[in-house]
């Protein structure tokens, strides 16, 4: 049995939740860390009103991820595997030791600039719940013209899927969807097209940033968003980390995968429990917990026990 | 006679000599037959070469654990290009051998608990693809053109003979081990423990070549045990559809059942709606099945006659051994399983199988693959065919003839049980399979159908009965599928009057043409609802694992 350290992304902040952190020596010094980075609080990223911003989400969501996981780091407690959920997969690099967290931050800041230059009015995503991804596809290619481009998204369960593209485009797929079998279709409140090509150009500026960066092999394998793979070499994390602004989340793919690789326990690390419930529902003989949900304490007590019940070498083999 | 001059010059024991020389390589490595459990990487890099095709245990319950993991763990340098075959790709290391350049090729018959690795692996050209089998085909494979350099196996005990007990998870260790042993194969068996004197000899130590004490027990799932807490109404109803309008009706008495929550309904219904039909004794005697803890109200009950095993089942150990009058036991009292065995005869020697799916099609073909993943068959299509040379004849295979030519044959009934949609909303009912576009997707030679609509005799749904058995027109054969078929499009094809029509020519049957009331299905007629009671029924002897006790 082997356990993985799940990174959320956009859409589980909310106003404060870095004020949610447990209270301990290695979330401060990150808040710290964090702060000096940054030239002014982190704290300045996580109100009601900043949070309008994707940059500050993205900044404050990478925070609390690399605090969190920081603090399992300090009791001895190293997962066996990391995968992160779009910028939450830049808080998985910086726990398998590829990236510093120095560096993760400069970048995330850059990602969100670039994310919100690059379609500042008219464009957006929408959740679908209850089609299968083919089905999804077909009616996209049924109902969307060249002048307000859709693309299928994230898939983040079976049935729970995201789009993205221009408005007007969206609104026609999710009345068209809800006419086709979805049990759910809204807009979601995002206002960046993510996960689809039309972010290419963000991708290639990245690339570069991140060939500017020092990166070394990782500790601990890191599950890629783009191809549900587990990735070992520091090349191939750099193209996914790059990449996957403007491809879709192949996330249940990817949990699958931990899945696969033999892993029973999940903890997500803060804020929210978004992937926990999407582990909880897609692998119920699985244990699931959330930092924010379960309590660090508590996460920690159920991580040393799996630890001490885990059969030698059964960790990975490179 | 033409007589070849170079004919002395030809030897005809090069697989004898050159096994030989692999054990002359690790005689300094091994103690007599024994290899020492820190030593197995070692010893294996030098008794597996590369190229070699090696068949390692591994199915849906018992699994060579510690030899996967020593495999996985070996130098890609020194031992790369394997040909692995394997029944059950379950565990992770069973795919890190290919990832690590171990292994590069694989043929086998089940992987659904590594179904997306596998179909990855294949598209990222890590994986060469032999072919996806049943067990039978699989097995049969190891002795004409599939014929193991090496095997892998798990036993429980050894003695220092090499002589085996395998026991109730007997599986099909000793198939394996033949179709090696007997070619100059290598085998090397990991086992939980040394000991002087074994319960009995499983497979004789002649067969084997080294065994190795494993760090850890070998892994055993109980894959079979349905907590009765989960099982529906609807699934009652169909259970009593079943036993009246298949069993009773066809007076089926030897058979094979899924391990879905629907046919452990049945299971637990034949001691009390059974019993009030007086079919005690008449239905249901031979079982070709493991151990199902479902199984026990209606064994405490009388009902069954026999049972052959393909595996054990994790707690039901000292329940079996308690009641060998039903069960095959060995001298020792415990239970010895074959898989090969059960599944020949599950193919060959039953009046009945029935399964469930998640697909059917308007035809009656069905399959439980999902887009983007590799799953394989499994035992299923053994079992859940005709097979076509059958000879002997029993009342319910003499049942399904439906003319009286002079050359007329029965059939063997092949019933398939689904609920009208599956969990998720997802009709079971569909125009054409996602088999379909997996094959196409993923370039298979045929669409991975797991039971063809020509084999199958029976539907059955919430809703009804199709009998197909006596359907020999394909129009009419997809109206009986769409009388059962509910609010799916499948189903809203079929007009009501048509309906009528099928019901009074004994096509279809409803719960009310088979004098069943659906208010009647509720969970009191259960013998058993829960796992405690089936521990109350077996006196205490079924033990069932942590994961299945609630109290």
């Amino acid at each position: 049995m082997k356990s993985a350290f799940l990174f959320p992304g956009q859409g589980s902040q909310r106003p404060e939740f870095l004020h949610e952190l447990s209270k301990c020596a290695a979330v401060s010094e990150t808040l710290e860390e964090a702060n000096d980075l940054l030239g002014e609080s982190v704290f300045n990223f996580h109100s009601k009103e900043a949070l309008a911003s994707t940059k500050a989400v993205q900044i404050s969501l990478l925070t609390a991820g690399v605090a969190a996981y920081r603090a399992f780091d300090l009791e001895r407690i190293q997962p066996d595997v990391v995968g992160g959920h779009s910028v939450g997969a830049f808080g998985a690099a910086v726990a398998a030791g590829v990236m510093e967290f120095k560096d993760a931050l400069k970048i995330v800041g850059k990602r969100g600039e670039l994310m919100e230059q690059a379609f500042p009015v008219g464009y957006g995503m929408g959740v679908v719940l209850g089609l299968e991804a083919h089905q999804l596809e077909l009616l996209i290619a049924q109902t969307v013209d060249k002048q307000y481009p859709v693309f299928m998204s994230n898939q983040n369960a079976p049935d729970q899927l995201t789009i993205s593209g221009a408005l007007p485009g969206i609104q026609k797929v999710l009345v068209e969807v809800q006419q086709n079998g979805a049990r759910c279709a809204s807009l979601l409140n995002v206002s960046t097209p993510s996960h689809c090509p039309l972010l290419s150009s963000v991708s290639d500026t990245l690339l570069k940033e991140l060939h500017a960066v020092s990166f070394n092999p990782p500790s601990v394998p890191y599950v890629g968003n783009r191809n549900a793979r587990l990735l070992f070499t520091p090349d191939e994390i750099r193209q996914d980390l790059a990449e996957s602004v403007s491809s879709a989340v192949q996330w249940h793919d990817a949990s699958s995968v931990l899945y696969e690789n033999g892993v029973r326990l999940f903890i997500e690390m803060p804020p929210g429990n978004v992937l926990t419930r999407l582990a909880d529902r897609a692998f119920p003989d699985a244990k699931a917990l959330s930092v924010t949900e379960n309590g660090f304490d508590d996460c920690l007590f159920v991580a040393e026990r799996q630890r001490l019940k885990k059969r030698k070498g059964t960790n990975y083999i490179w | 006679m033409v007589k070849h001059m170079d004919r002395t010059k030809r030897s005809w024991t090069t697989r004898q000599d050159a096994k030989q020389k692999r054990k002359s390589d690790v005689r300094n490595l091994v103690d007599g037959m024994v290899i020492p459990t820190d030593r197995i990487i070692e010893a294996m890099e030098i008794l597996i070469q590369p190229g070699d095709r090696v068949v390692l245990e591994g199915n849906n319950q018992k699994q060579a654990s510690f030899l996967s993991e020593a495999l996985a763990r070996a130098n890609p340098n020194i031992l790369f290009d394997l040909h692995m075959i394997l029944s059950s790709i379950s565990r992770p290391e069973h795919l890190d051998l290919f990832e690590r350049g171990i292994a590069s090729k694989v043929d086998f018959a089940y992987a659904g608990p590594q179904s997306l690795r596998m179909a990855q692996m294949v598209e990222d050209g890590k994986v060469t693809m032999g072919e996806i089998h049943t067990y039978i085909e699989l097995y049969g494979r190891l002795f004409i053109d599939l014929i193991p350099s090496v095997a892998l196996v798990a036993a429980d005990k050894a003695d220092r003979f090499g002589n085996l007990y395998t026991g109730p998870n007997t599986e099909e260790t000793p198939t394996l081990i033949e179709a090696a042993a007997f070619r100059d194969g290598i085998v090397i068996v990991q086992v939980n423990e040394l000991i002087d004197e074994l319960p009995r000899v499983d497979i004789p130590g002649s067969w084997i070549d080294y065994v190795v004490v494993a760090d850890e027990p070998y892994e055993l799932e109980p894959l079979f045990t349905r907590d009765p807490r989960h099982i529906t109404d609807i699934q009652i109803l169909q259970a009593m559809m079943i036993i009246r309008g298949i069993y009773e009706k066809h007076e089926v008495q030897s058979l094979n059942h899924g391990i879905g929550y629907n046919t452990a309904a049945i299971e637990l219904l034949l001691p009390t709606y059974g019993e009030s039909l007086g079919l005690k004794g008449k239905i249901c005697k031979h079982w070709a099945l493991n151990p199902h803890p479902t199984m026990i109200p209606a064994i405490e009950s009388g009902w069954v006659d026999s049972m052959h095993c393909f595996g054990g089942e994790v707690g039901m150990e000292k329940y079996v051994e308690a009641r060998r009058d039903v069960f095959f036991n060995g001298s020792d009292g415990s239970m010895r399983s074959n898989r090969t065995l059960s599944q020949m005869a599950g193919q060959y020697a039953v009046d009945l199988f029935i399964g469930s799916t998640l697909q059917m099609d308007s035809e009656g073909n069905s399959s439980t693959v999902t887009r983007g993943r590799l799953a394989g068959y499994g035992g299923a299509p053994n079992m859940g065919h005709d097979p076509g040379g059958r000879r002997h004849s029993t009342p319910a295979w003499l049942n399904m003839m439906t003319s009286d030519e002079p050359l007329a044959r029965g059939k063997k009934l092949v019933v398939q049980v689904v609920e009208t949609f599956q969990s998720g909303n997802k009709p079971v009912f569909v125009e054409s399979l996602d088999a379909i576009d997996v094959k196409n997707d993923t370039g298979l030679a045929t669409a991975p159908v797991m039971i063809y609509g020509d084999d199958v005799t029976h539907v059955v749904t919430e809703e009804g009965i199709a009998y197909l058995y006596k359907i020999d027109s394909m129009e009419k054969r997809r109206e009986a599928i769409a009388a059962i078929a509910g609010v799916t499009e499948i189903g809203k094809t079929i007009t009501s009057d048509k309906i009528e029509e099928l019901r009074r020519d004994g096509f279809v049957a409803y719960p009310e043409d088979l004098d069943i009331r659906r208010s009647d299905a509720k969970r009191s007629l259960l013998a058993a609802k829960s796992v405690e009671e089936l521990v109350e029924w077996s006196d205490g002897l079924y033990e069932p694992p942590a994961k299945f006790r609630s109290w």
